[in-house]
């Protein structure tokens, strides 16, 4: 059987995300096996974007660690240093004071709304709704200004040090930011409706990428892609760390765990992070914002878990009494959610692969690659990623 | 065949290809390997509230209509061969923008094992724009100087004024 | 779940447990009762798996310890299992989690540990042209052995 073929592309709106190359023939990143138009094998290399961060932390000390690993990721770069921070603060037996673990919460709480809200920019953009990209997109620039006015960066905030946090907040910031979440709760509350109610959208997201309770635990899902499936799974609520015992978050949870489910779970935990902000601002406790750390961390060993946009990030760290990290392993919860994307994926059609990586909200370091549709002969052709979200757009038409 | 009217003509069809290229350059963007931070912020240059577009700059995804190469990242091993190669592919005159300190020098990932350490370590690049990441406005403030920058040399008779920059430098709304 | 509720689970398989931190189970697991110790945890329902870690302790140690860390709401039950660094081996838990290839392939390519069964060896973040036998995060790794002509 032929592979499909992509018809010649017509220019039409492009995501500048990662590398725009129609015109290279590479290995394939992911590689789909087709039967027609059905997905019967997905296999996935990643690495575009390795850089060798854990060996970096091992000839970095621990501040200049903590500058390397907000950079992981530029979507969600204040977790990272959150997790990194509360875990060297334990082995080195301090706390950060009570003032700086509620602005560590607050930021991350806005951190969460950007983040969501470029995810179903992009996603609608998979689904082609290049509307729902620039006007939820429009939004966000809200929470940008937020975080900029609170921390004076729109992306890598550098909210954290070790031992707290650098930046305070006063009455003009809270201010500021309650009346920016009320105009985000009102847009919010549209897109709720778009994601429930289009009818175009729901032909992509209805019924599509079912993942059942059972499955989702057993693979290790994370994050709003296992809460879609039912799961109980949220470290702010499982382990509650930085001031999330003092400001609960309720768990979002679905049932049907489809990609409908995944839209609406991520949508309505904005309206969660929402009345979370508003509980840390209408309470937040005076003090410090550092405590004095050591430049030399005791020997020991601890594992820091917090809730990114995406799930669960682990980080394992071990320390050798010296100033300088004996092993820092970070393991972000795109790997085990992109795992359980390609059990998935057999079975489905192949137009449906873009909408069902969204659905994960993979960090965009994965989301950039070249593709291979191989025929049942073995046959490869290679597409870029635009060309399978084209096709995807095409195919639901 | 070497007639004066022919390279009166030539040169002429040269200008207009240029103005044309410089009021409204064709642009590719490539992550050589980034934390997404600078790519966001140039996808966010496209987004109603900076609309890079108005500046005449249209994003599209082949470097054989780019005029223009917008680069972020280190550069990791598996990107150089593939940046190289799109360099290659854009056709002449041809002008690499390096966006946000990884592609100045490597930024926060210099001396890590998988990392060449910026974009003109690899390529040749005409602009740097800084910053971890650097905000839209930045961006398109290096991007319109690059054009400006162009025009300068490119002595062109009749060329409409570039874009205001004082436009882009004013606080947004 | 709880610490406790998975104390039992390991007693068969450890040759030592300890409790580094509140909510923190270790337990020492030999290769060769990895399999079992997983298997017991998963029909349990204890939990899901989190991460592998791998840790080199030096050359002159001898030694490395593949990390399986398990977490159960606020509980973490970590599985270290020591491997020569002369007989580097472990075996894969894939039939037991399916889901965890990509944790195998990664701990192949940065330490050299051969887990014996994963169905995929390809490398999961290191480019194609690495030198073969070249792993990152061993503790005498040195960035001349990655060869290219790094800038770094």
């Amino acid at each position: 059987m032929q592979v499909p073929i992509m018809p010649a592309k017509n220019e039409k709106f492009i995501i500048p995300i990662g590398p725009q190359h129609p015109a290279l023939k590479e290995p394939g990143h992911f590689e789909f096996s087709v039967d027609g138009e059905v997905v019967t094998g997905a296999s996935l290399r990643l690495g575009y974007v390795h850089r060798g961060i854990e060996k970096g932390t091992e000839g970095r000390n621990w501040v200049q660690t903590l500058y390397l690993l907000e950079r992981i990721c530029g979507i969600c770069s204040h977790v990272h240093a959150t997790a990194y921070c509360l875990g060297v603060e334990r082995l080195a037996g301090v706390e950060a004071p009570p003032r700086a673990q509620a602005i560590r919460s607050l930021v991350a709480e806005l951190e969460r709304i950007h983040s969501h809200l470029l995810w179903l920019g992009v996603a609608a953009h998979e689904a082609g709704f290049d509307m729902l990209f620039m006007h939820s997109w429009r939004d966000r620039e809200i929470v940008m200004n937020l975080l900029e006015g609170l921390t004076g960066n729109r992306v890598n905030y550098s909210a954290n040090v070790l031992g707290g946090v650098k930046c305070d907040i006063d009455a003009r910031q809270t201010d500021a930011i309650l009346a920016g979440l009320e105009h985000l709760e009102d847009r919010t509350r549209h897109y709720l409706t778009v994601v429930t109610s289009d009818v175009m959208f729901l032909r992509r997201t209805r019924g599509i990428g079912v993942m059942n309770k059972d499955v989702a635990e057993k693979l290790g899902v994370v994050g709003p892609t296992a809460r879609a499936s039912g799961v109980a799974r949220d470290v702010r609520l499982n382990a509650p760390y930085a001031a999330y015992d003092r400001y609960p978050v309720e768990l979002i949870t679905a049932t049907a765990g489809d990609l409908e489910a995944r839209f609406i779970v991520r949508v309505q935990e904005l309206f969660e992070t929402y009345r979370v902000i508003r509980a840390i601002l209408a309470d937040l406790p005076e003090g410090e914002l550092t405590v004095r750390m050591p430049r030399r961390i005791k020997e020991g060993e601890t594992i820091s878990r917090v809730e990114a946009p995406r799930g669960e990030l682990f980080y394992f760290i071990k320390s050798n009494g010296s100033d300088t990290a004996e092993r820092v392993k970070v393991r972000t919860p795109t790997l085990p959610n992109m795992a359980s994307v390609l059990t998935l994926a057999v079975g489905h059609q192949l137009a449906d692969m873009p909408m069902i990586l969204a659905g994960i909200d993979p960090c965009f370091s994965c989301n950039d690659r070249m593709i291979v549709v191989r025929d049942p002969a073995g046959r490869g052709a290679h597409w870029t990623w635009d060309d399978l979200r084209e096709y995807g757009i095409e195919y639901y038409r | 065949m070497n007639n004066p009217l022919e390279n009166t003509w030539q040169s002429v069809m040269d200008q207009l290809k240029t103005w044309a290229r410089i009021n409204s350059p064709w642009a590719i963007h490539f992550n050589s390997g980034s934390c997404n931070g600078c790519d966001i912020e140039i996808l966010a240059t496209l987004t109603p509230r900076y609309d890079m577009e108005r500046f005449g700059v249209k994003l599209q995804g082949s470097p054989r209509h780019a005029d223009i190469l917008i680069c972020t990242g280190p550069v990791t091993r598996q990107a150089r061969e593939r940046l190289i190669r799109i360099y290659e592919q854009m056709p002449e005159p041809k002008f690499v923008v390096a966006v946000g300190s990884c592609a100045l020098t490597g930024g926060a990932f210099q001396g890590c094992y998988n990392v060449m350490g910026g974009i003109d370590q690899v390529i040749p690049v005409d602009a740097y724009i800084p910053g971890c990441p650097p905000r839209p406005e930045a961006i398109i403030d290096g991007l319109v100087k690059l054009l400006g920058s162009l025009k300068a040399d490119g002595a062109l008779e009749q060329a409409s004024e570039p874009p205001l920059v004082a436009s882009v430098l004013e606080p947004s709304s | 779940m709880t610490i406790e509720a998975a104390t039992p689970l390991l007693t068969t398989w450890a040759t030592d447990t300890a409790q580094p931190e509140p909510g923190r189970l270790d337990a020492v697991v030999p290769r060769e009762n990895l399999l079992a110790a997983v298997q017991s945890l998963v029909d349990a329902r204890w939990g899901y798996l989190a991460a592998i870690t791998g840790l080199d302790q030096g050359v002159e140690a001898g030694m490395f310890e593949v990390l399986y860390h398990f977490c159960s709401e606020a509980a973490v039950v970590t599985l270290r299992v020591p491997v020569p660094r002369d007989d580097a081996r472990v075996p894969s838990v894939y039939a037991i989690i399916p889901s965890v290839s990509f944790y195998e392939r990664e701990l192949m390519e940065m330490f050299g540990i051969e887990v014996e069964g994963t169905p995929n060896s390809d490398r999961l973040f290191l480019p194609d042209d690495w030198p073969a036998g070249v792993y990152p995060l061993r503790k005498d790794f040195e960035m001349k052995d990655a060869g290219a002509d790094h800038a770094g």
